[in-house]
């Protein structure tokens, strides 16, 4: 019996070693250790043994089994290993090809800059306001101290719709507005985007219409200073952090004194090229200290608080951010355009 | 304005270079655009002469110079100028010269002979040649005999005075004057200004009340009017000094009494007027308001027709000029002139600023009134002009002065502290800081109290308040040495409106969906109205016109944002961009009357277009075409994120839209949102050839609708079970009604109802089609059971029979 054991041992493992599939593996499982298998045959013929033979043969058939069964095991473990192997060498497909595209749309550059200037201020305690795009004389200009003739209106060449309504040719209306629904000498803290409309050529660097940024400032005790330190921080997060920005006096009826700012040449980092004129400064924005007419005609006491404002234009800075060389592009709208930003 | 730095230096001393100069002046608000010089380029042109001159051996056409150029060596120049001859003085330029038309010379071999520079023209010269006589305006530029060899071209020709011209903002009307400009260089170098001395002898034996009179009827208009005389006039060239200054400042010479009314005006800034005294009819001047329709033959030979409340100068028998534009043609002064009248006036800005314009004319003079002029100024302007022509011997001068000056204005004082100051600009400046530099501006203080006074000179009618006055004060300190800081008080919260809130969401949204955003005039065109359909009573034509529009193709306010749309969809079809997703948010603009008499109703719209290929071009993309059900999707999926949901579907009708392919979203008796394909007669007119789907809606309608806040559900505890449905009807039972029914008659439990297909042709009847919905049965309190879900399914499908005579599909 012994003898047996030891053929079937030799035998099974031979065919063990030899079983090239799964199943053929499968099969000799069956063959051998299966319920009619030949090991589980010589259990069932323990019963003619002395009983004092029993036990030692019954491990000798337990040994055997165990040492068939991680045979087996290992063979199966294999044979799957070197499955998956063939598999996935025959499963390649081209990585290369283009992956399917689900695309998504595209914001408007303008929208773009305009929710980056209005995130810059808001973060900065200024809320957004709205005006209407149709004005009135009174607010587009004479509120903000350019009664009529004012020589200053020939900067600003109007659409007109009658004598006293024209398209508003600057944001800074909603000043006058604001503060007009405001409680006199109330703090504000604002930024008005929107379209404004100006009786310009139309070309690479000008529009009847385009998009303005106004700001307004008022609180006890506003200066100049702190126009400058306010214009300086929004600048800086809009383009860098070693942006440098100069103010030149200038004039503007709404504001006294008032500022030009200019910034380094955001293309040439103020070495001077052709986007600056050699200068290394852009223009970017005018600003000054809200001038006392201008808080009288709308309630507020110039004696007790005082204010600044600004007004940016939004092309010129998608402009500069994305080197853009034609503002008629943004109201063109090509697709092959849009889709860039 | 524009100046030369010769005539600015005529005044003050100044050691800084024409750049840093205008750098200085510029960062103090008098702002530098351009720094012309007009000898740029000539720094190696020099005189010299032709001493010899040969033909080439090797060519028709050269001719070999030797020039003398005060060089101890003469020197060999090969030149192809034919009007060059021998002892002719020539501009040369050198080798290493780097001309103002960009050519640079270098020494050269012509034909084989050595050549050392170039002889050249007024051209190359960069001479102003409508000034050159004929026979100069071409070949080489041949100077007078007398002229000295080895001198600079630039020198000889004043080519060596640069210009500064000026973008001079609205207030300083001061600084449109060679004082104005000298004052305030003064103030940035601490220099002393020389002013000239303004002394004159009245040389005449007539006194000018025995002959000439004036009269101002409105003193609104004209505030002052002075006027001086000189007899003996002989009218001749102004000197060459005097023409290069004029010359400098922009400014053509003409003649010495016109040259030196422009010469007084860009030096003081106060304009003249010189008139013929023999033409003045009555010998009175008077300043009065045009008669509406009055005829005035102005100097440049032309009739025109006063409007009123135009300011004119008349004689006795006629209007004579244009105050402050342009003289009268009948007293102008022409070269038979004896006997001048010299004007010096103060008009009100704002009237000649409006006949400026009306009439189309702007003068040096019209702008210099229009900004205000100097009304303390006009007598010495009048002397400075009569000193400067006796100076040059052309007239004797008539005794006195006629002035008319009815309300002498007060001089304007302002009042501040140095704490108002440093707050306003939040500097701490001391006193003597901020006096200095006024005083530096002619601008006297006195202090009382803490409150200093400072008197205003008549110049500076710009400064009125203790704001003006931090301005001057900052402007010559430096903004740039201000500090910078942040505001302190209270801290605001940068807010924004549920609308900007809204919008903002709705932009997001159809960008995840596949579109582009477009941003697009506010003007439209009628032709635009037609094209689209647009019925001829309806709203939207009743567009706003400008009364002044930049050009034909835009001469009305937007009504509508659809006409938008399609100029930005034909615009790239035109461009063979085919596929197109885009919307636009934009305002359109709907009076409440026309004609206009009160601000329009502004409305926030949001619209689109969709058309071409739904996915992009791939390999394993189909290239089918959007359709309808693409765009009438974007608006339901825009709606779901807008949390705007339990609306209705209606087929409708919309202009611009075909009949039986347009959807209406309804609110109620509210249109929330309108999607169609384009009219086809639409199509053709903006000529498209292939299906454009549109849509339109309300932002404000929208906001109405849509939930302000998310609720949150929890998740269902119990299993959901889905049901396929499938029945056959009517192909003109529409799919609302069925899925309305389907709700309604389902019960409780039936949580979402999904149309997975929809079927004509083949094994169903002709005029009937199939759908299949699946349905998902779910309860929050229990697992449903087979039986309840039979229940809920019998009482869907006894509906649908009752209702549509539905069948359910084997």
């Amino acid at each position: 019996m012994e003898q047996q054991l030891s053929q079937i041992k030799q035998d099974a493992i031979a065919a063990i070693k030899a079983a090239t599939s799964l199943s053929e593996l499968s099969e000799q499982r069956v063959k051998y250790l299966g319920k009619k298998g030949s090991l589980t045959a010589i259990l069932r013929g323990m019963g003619k043994l002395a009983p004092e033979d029993r036990p030692r043969v019954g491990q000798l058939v337990n040994d055997v089994r165990k040492e068939l069964e991680t045979s087996l095991d290992d063979k199966q473990a294999a044979l799957k290993a070197n499955e998956l192997a063939n598999r996935l060498s025959t499963e390649k497909i081209d990585v290369t090809l283009p992956g399917r595209h689900h695309e998504i749309g595209h914001l408007h550059p303008l929208t773009l800059t305009l929710n980056k200037i209005k995130g810059i201020f808001k973060s900065m305690g200024y809320s957004i306001a709205e005006g209407p795009q149709i004005e009135t004389d009174y607010f587009n200009f004479e509120a903000l101290n350019l009664p009529k003739d004012h020589p200053a209106r020939d900067m600003q060449d109007s659409f007109y719709i009658t004598e006293d309504i024209l398209m508003r040719t600057q944001t800074s209306p909603v000043q006058a507005r604001t503060m007009q629904a405001h409680d006199p000498n109330s703090p504000i803290r604002i930024i008005a985007p929107g379209r404004v409309f100006r009786r310009d050529d139309y070309d690479a660097t000008h529009s009847p219409m385009f998009t303005q940024v106004e700001g307004l400032c008022i609180d006890k005790d506003i200066s100049f200073s702190d126009l400058k330190g306010t214009l300086t921080s929004a600048m800086r997060q809009l383009f860098s952090d070693d942006l440098e920005l100069r103010f030149r006096p200038s004039f503007f009826p709404f504001t006294e004194p008032s500022a030009e700012v200019d910034i380094t040449c955001v293309m040439c980092h103020g070495k001077g090229c052709r986007v600056c004129k050699g200068t290394g400064w852009l223009e970017i924005l005018g600003s000054g200290m809200v001038h006392p007419h201008v808080l009288e005609m709308s309630g507020y006491d110039p004696k007790k608080v005082s204010g600044f404002a600004f007004g940016l234009g939004v092309e010129r800075i998608a402009m500069l951010s994305y080197g853009i060389e034609d503002l008629r592009l943004f109201f063109d709208n090509d697709i092959r355009f849009l889709k860039q930003f | 304005m524009q100046v030369s730095i010769k005539w600015l230096k005529d005044y003050i001393d100044f050691k800084e270079t024409p750049e840093k100069l205008a750098d200085m002046l510029t960062m103090a608000g008098v702002p530098v655009e351009n720094i012309i010089d007009p000898g740029a380029g000539l720094e190696k042109v020099i005189t010299g002469r032709i001493e010899e001159l040969k033909p080439h051996e090797n060519s028709d056409h050269l001719q070999i110079c030797t020039m003398n150029v005060g060089l101890p060596e003469n020197i060999i120049i090969v030149t192809g100028a034919q009007n060059v001859a021998q002892g002719q003085i020539v501009p040369v330029a050198m080798i290493g010269a780097h001309l103002p038309n960009g050519m640079k010379i270098s020494k050269g071999k012509l034909r084989g002979v050595m050549s050392y520079g170039m002889l050249c023209s007024a051209q190359e010269l960069k001479l102003d040649l409508e000034a050159l006589p004929d026979k100069q305006k071409t070949g080489i530029y041949i100077l007078p005999a007398d002229t000295p060899v080895g001198v600079p071209v630039k020198d000889l020709l004043g080519l060596n005075d640069v210009i500064l011209e000026f973008e001079l903002t609205a207030n300083r009307s001061d600084c449109f004057s060679v004082f104005g400009l000298v004052r305030e260089i003064a103030a940035l170098t601490g220099n002393t200004p020389k002013w000239p001395a303004i002394t004159l002898e009245e040389n005449s034996s007539d006194k000018i009340n025995d002959l000439l009179s004036i009269e101002i009827k409105d003193a609104d208009l004209c505030p002052r009017f002075s006027c001086r005389m000189l007899k003996n006039v002989k009218i001749g060239p102004s000197p060459e000094w005097m023409q290069q200054r004029l010359e400098g400042a922009g400014i053509r010479a003409i003649n010495n009494v016109v040259d030196v009314t422009n010469f007084v005006m860009i030096e003081m800034g106060q304009p003249l007027h010189a008139y013929d005294y023999d033409a003045i009819s009555g010998h009175k001047l008077i300043a009065r308001r045009s008669i509406e329709g009055e005829l005035l033959h102005t100097l440049d030979d032309t009739s025109r027709k006063a409007k009123k409340d135009m300011l004119v100068i008349a004689d006795t028998e006629k209007a004579a000029g244009l105050a402050g534009i342009m003289g009268g043609f009948e007293t102008e002064i022409t070269d038979k002139t004896t006997t001048v009248v010299l004007e010096a006036a103060k008009f009100y800005g704002a009237c000649i600023r409006r006949t400026a314009r009306s009439c189309g004319l702007a003068s040096e003079a019209s702008g210099r009134f229009e900004r205000g002029t100097d009304i303390e100024n006009t007598i010495r302007a009048l002397d400075r002009a009569a000193q400067l022509l006796v100076q040059m011997n052309a007239g004797t001068v008539v005794k006195g002065v006629l002035d008319v000056y009815p309300e002498k204005k007060k001089p304007t004082t302002v009042d501040f502290t140095v704490e108002a100051v440093n707050r306003h600009l939040g500097t701490a400046l001391d006193k003597q800081t901020m006096l200095n530099i006024l005083a530096k501006l002619e601008i006297k203080a006195e202090e009382k109290n803490n409150v200093i006074t400072a008197h205003i000179p008549s110049w500076r009618g710009d400064i009125t308040c203790m704001q003006d006055i931090s301005e001057e004060v900052s402007r010559i300190y430096g903004f740039d040495k201000i500090t910078s800081t942040l505001p302190s008080g209270l801290a605001l919260q940068g807010k924004q409106s549920e609308k900007q809130t809204f919008v903002d969401k709705i932009k997001d949204i159809m960008v995840g969906l596949g579109l582009c955003e477009t941003v697009s005039f506010s003007f439209t065109h009628p032709s635009l109205f037609d094209k689209l359909n647009v019925p001829a009573d309806h709203t939207i034509r009743k567009a706003i016109p400008i009364m002044n529009p930049l050009t034909d193709e835009y001469p009305l306010v937007r009504t509508c944002l659809l006409t938008s749309v399609m100029e930005n969809l034909t615009r790239n079809f035109s461009r063979k961009n085919n596929d197109i997703k885009i919307f636009e948010v934009g305002t359109t603009f709907l009076p409440k009357a026309l004609p206009v008499t009160e601000l329009p109703d502004e409305h926030l719209k949001v619209a689109g277009a969709i058309a071409g290929r739904r996915n992009p071009v791939g390999w394993n993309e189909d290239n089918a075409s959007v359709d309808f059900y693409d765009a009438k999707g974007i608006v339901e999926e825009l709606l779901k994120n807008l949390s705007i949901s339990r609306y209705k579907v209606e087929a409708g009708e919309h202009f611009a839209m075909h009949p039986g392919k347009t959807a209406l979203f309804k609110k109620g008796r509210d249109t929330i949102f309108t999607v169609g394909e384009l009219h086809p007669s639409a199509a053709a007119a903006f000529a498209i050839n292939k299906p454009v789907y549109i849509f339109s809606a309300d932002i404000d309608t929208l906001i109405k609708y849509a939930a302000k806040t998310i609720k949150s559900k929890p998740l269902p505890k119990y299993p959901a079970t889905t049901r396929d449905l499938a029945i056959i009807i009517d192909t003109s039972v529409d799919a609302a009604s069925i899925e309305k029914t389907i709700t309604k008659s389902a019960g409780q439990y039936l949580i979402s109802l999904d149309l997975f297909d929809v079927y004509e042709g083949k094994q169903i009847d002709a005029h009937k089609k199939s759908l299949a919905f699946s349905l998902t049965f779910q309860a929050n309190e229990k697992t449903l059971t087979d039986a309840e879900i039979d229940a809920a399914f019998k009482n869907i499908v006894t509906a649908l029979q009752k209702n549509y005579d539905a069948a359910l599909r084997a």
